[in-house]
């Protein structure tokens, strides 16, 4: 009975703080399309119980207690130079507290190659109103109900973009009254066109909430690469929702880098709907103290000779935690259809923790799929081999760890983002001095 | 060099080593033979530090340095070296990288300087060269997916470039192919001189027709039941154990 009554409260807050967003920010009509739909749908969802099937892993009953803030946009911010990449200098788009920053955003280098508008095409309402009706994840709906507006990237036919664009998400912080940040993209990637992003999420202090959707078109023969590094603060919670839709051999390939935090939730939701279509998907977090990063991911494979590819890595030290959670749905008629889906911990404390649940569910019969999942230590055998060569022990285990780890950096395709992880995510496998 | 006195050793409490005397002075080549199960690796391992055996008794010195209280790396630091029966694939670590960390880490506790690295490059090509190995085993992870004979040779590369004054190679010629065996016994030899010593492990007279043993002892159920001179292997090979080893 409590329960429900707590529930309700929770949610009701919500709605409250919803009442008082829209009378701040009086979002156009596209905009309060988009805010009406989610919202209903998060009063049909509501936040999850304990047993709720995506976020079995997850407890996210502190976040939906949590009495946020919606943003002030008039926070001023600088020193935003050192998370631009080099080589992103004149190709970024900034979001300050979860809104579209003019004056810190960058485009000089790609205003001719790429479309970058507020959403205002009905066609991309109607979209986003389609994928609204069937989305189940809550925190998802969310982020639309709040977002202050909708950035939609757009990529025309065969357009190549010549540098990377980076997307910088920095949230202020504030622990005293945490705010809440829901910055949305549509990208529309055309016919042929080719395009790298760098996603990087980043906090000036703990303190907030960044609940991110992006929704992917990538058409016909287009080619995506989508790097993402999650570094926030540990007080900082950290939720994605990745939804990508791939036609006819399109290729979008990804690669997550999670820091974790208090609670880093990443959700992919990929539909490979046109034949001959490609994902991959790789992601490593390198977890400390009570750290979390947890992976969500549904693969649809709708459409025969498509090709899906995840490899996730996690090592997790003292009482850190993760989960994947993961499910590749081959349609019927979804024949030759390519698809495998390999998790690997690396556990280096008795208190850590990591949940594992591949999941391939198949209705075609002509196919190729693999999963596995491992949770191991660090190799005993491995160990010895490295020190009856010379190496200390605690330089052969840095080794292993970081070898184990690097794998899945190395896949990255910007050697800025590989040099930076080197010195943060894996400099945190540092045995320090006992 | 190294001592071994009544070694007693096992695992989880089951003896394996039992009774083992042994004395290997600088420049002496031993040969160690007896079937399988009967504790040659067990006590090359022992030797190089493996954290699963137990000491019960008995005494190990080398260069009268108390053997068994030093870890892994220090003995190696301290030069033993032992070749692998089953080395082991570290799938991430660079080959390359890794012979040159190792080489580094004997350098830096002798007091000395890290090599540069192009010098180290240069000195690997040449030792990679005298076994027949292709460059490309430079770019390959240590072990990852090597085949037999060549995580052989490769255990044999660490060692040229580790220059340890006690070798103990456990069944290096096993995998090998003929031309391979000859390659890599060359590049055994090349290494040994009058201050170095070696324990050959093996199951086999050919491998000691390349390189000459000045002992050879039988190991049996966790004892040397016999020691001779290099006709020893010759009459292993021809005639079996049966006819030294024990009933029972
Ligand atoms: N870690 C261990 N745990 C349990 N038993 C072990 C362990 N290591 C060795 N043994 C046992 O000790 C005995 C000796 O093994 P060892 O590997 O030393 O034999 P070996 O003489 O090298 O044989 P081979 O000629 O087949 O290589 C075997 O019965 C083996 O099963
Ligand atoms: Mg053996």
């Amino acid at each position: 009975m409590s329960d429900t009554l707590e529930k309700l409260t929770e949610e009701t807050a919500f709605l409250d703080l919803h009442k008082n967003f829209v009378e701040e920010n009086k979002p156009n009509s596209a905009l309060s399309a988009i805010h009406e739909s989610a919202l209903s749908r998060f009063e049909v969802l509501g936040f999850p119980h304990s047993k709720h099937e995506m976020y079995t892993y997850v407890n996210t009953k502190k976040l939906a207690a949590t009495a946020f803030a919606v943003s002030s946009p008039s926070e001023k911010i600088d020193l935003i130079d050192k998370h631009i990449y080099s080589g992103c200098e004149n190709s970024c788009l900034v979001f300050v507290n979860g809104v579209l920053d003019q004056t810190l955003s960058r485009l000089q280098a790609i205003e001719s190659s790429v479309k970058i508008s507020s959403l205002e095409e009905k066609d991309d309402v109607d979209t986003l109103l389609v994928s609204l009706e069937n989305e189940n994840d809550v925190f998802a709906c969310l982020a639309n109900a709040f977002c202050a507006d909708v950035t939609v990237v757009e990529i025309p036919d065969k357009g190549q973009v010549a540098v990377p664009i980076q997307v910088l998400f920095v949230s202020t912080g504030d622990t005293s009254r945490p705010e809440m940040h829901s910055p949305r993209l549509l990208w529309k990637v055309g016919k042929l066109a080719e395009v790298k992003v760098i996603e990087k999420f980043v906090g000036m202090q703990e303190g907030y909430f960044t609940n991110m959707v992006q929704d992917w078109k990538v058409a016909e023969g287009a080619g995506v690469i989508l790097t993402q590094v999650q570094s926030d603060p540990f007080g900082a919670w950290n939720f994605q929702k990745t939804r990508v839709h791939i036609k006819r051999n399109a290729r979008f390939h990804s690669a997550n880098a999670s820091s974790g935090s208090v609670l880093v939730h990443n959700h992919f939701e990929v539909r490979l709907e046109e034949e001959g279509a490609e994902v991959i998907l790789n992601g490593v977090s390198v977890l400390k103290g009570k750290e979390q990063v947890h992976n969500f991911i549904r693969i649809h494979h709708e459409a025969p000779q498509c090709i899906s590819h995840q490899h996730f890595k996690n090592v997790i030290n003292d009482e850190g935690r993760s989960s994947f959670d993961g499910t590749v749905i081959v349609n019927q008629g979804a024949q030759l259809t390519n698809a495998n889906q390999l998790i690997n911990n690396l556990m280096l404390s008795d208190d850590c923790h990591a949940d594992n649940k591949p999941n391939l569910m198949i209705f075609a019969d002509d196919v190729k799929c693999a999963h596995g999942a491992t949770i191991g230590q660090i190799d005993e055998e491995q160990l010895f081999y490295l020190q009856t060569r010379g190496l200390s022990k605690k330089f052969a285990k840095e080794l292993l760890t970081r070898s184990f780890a690097e794998s899945i950096v190395q896949t990255i395709q910007f050697p800025e983002v590989v040099k930076e992880l080197n010195n943060t995510l894996l400099k945190k496998l540092e045995v320090e001095n006992v | 060099m190294l001592e071994i006195k009544d070694l007693h050793a096992g695992v989880d409490g089951s003896e394996i080593i039992k009774g083992i005397s042994l004395s290997v002075n600088k420049g002496e080549i031993h040969a160690i033979m007896g079937p399988n199960g009967s504790g040659k690796s067990t006590l090359a391992k022992i030797l190089s530090g493996h954290p699963a055996y137990e000491t019960t008794a008995g005494k190990v010195t080398f260069d009268a340095k108390d053997l068994l209280e030093m870890d892994a790396e220090e003995r190696s630091i301290a030069g033993v070296f032992m070749g692998f029966q089953y080395p082991v694939e570290v799938p991430g670590v660079n080959n390359a990288e890794f012979l040159r960390m190792a080489h580094n880490a004997r350098r830096v506790s002798a007091g000395e300087e890290e090599i540069d690295p192009l010098d180290f490059d240069e000195l690997l090509s040449e030792k990679m060269k005298t076994l027949g190995m292709e460059k490309k085993y430079k770019e390959r992870n240590l072990n990852d997916g090597f085949s037999g004979g060549e995580k052989k040779k490769n255990e044999i590369l660490q060692m040229a470039i580790l220059e340890p004054k006690l070798a103990i190679l456990d069944e290096t010629d096993s995998g090998l192919d003929i031309d391979a065996l000859r390659i890599v016994s060359e590049g055994v030899n090349k290494l040994r001189n009058n201050n170095n010593a070696l324990i050959l492990i093996t199951h086999y007279q050919r491998l000691l027709d390349y390189i000459k043993p000045d002992f050879v002892h039988v190991l049996s159920k966790g004892k040397i039941i016999k020691s001779g001179d290099k006709s020893l292997a010759l009459e292993l090979e021809s005639q079996g154990y049966d006819w030294i080893t024990p009933v029972n």
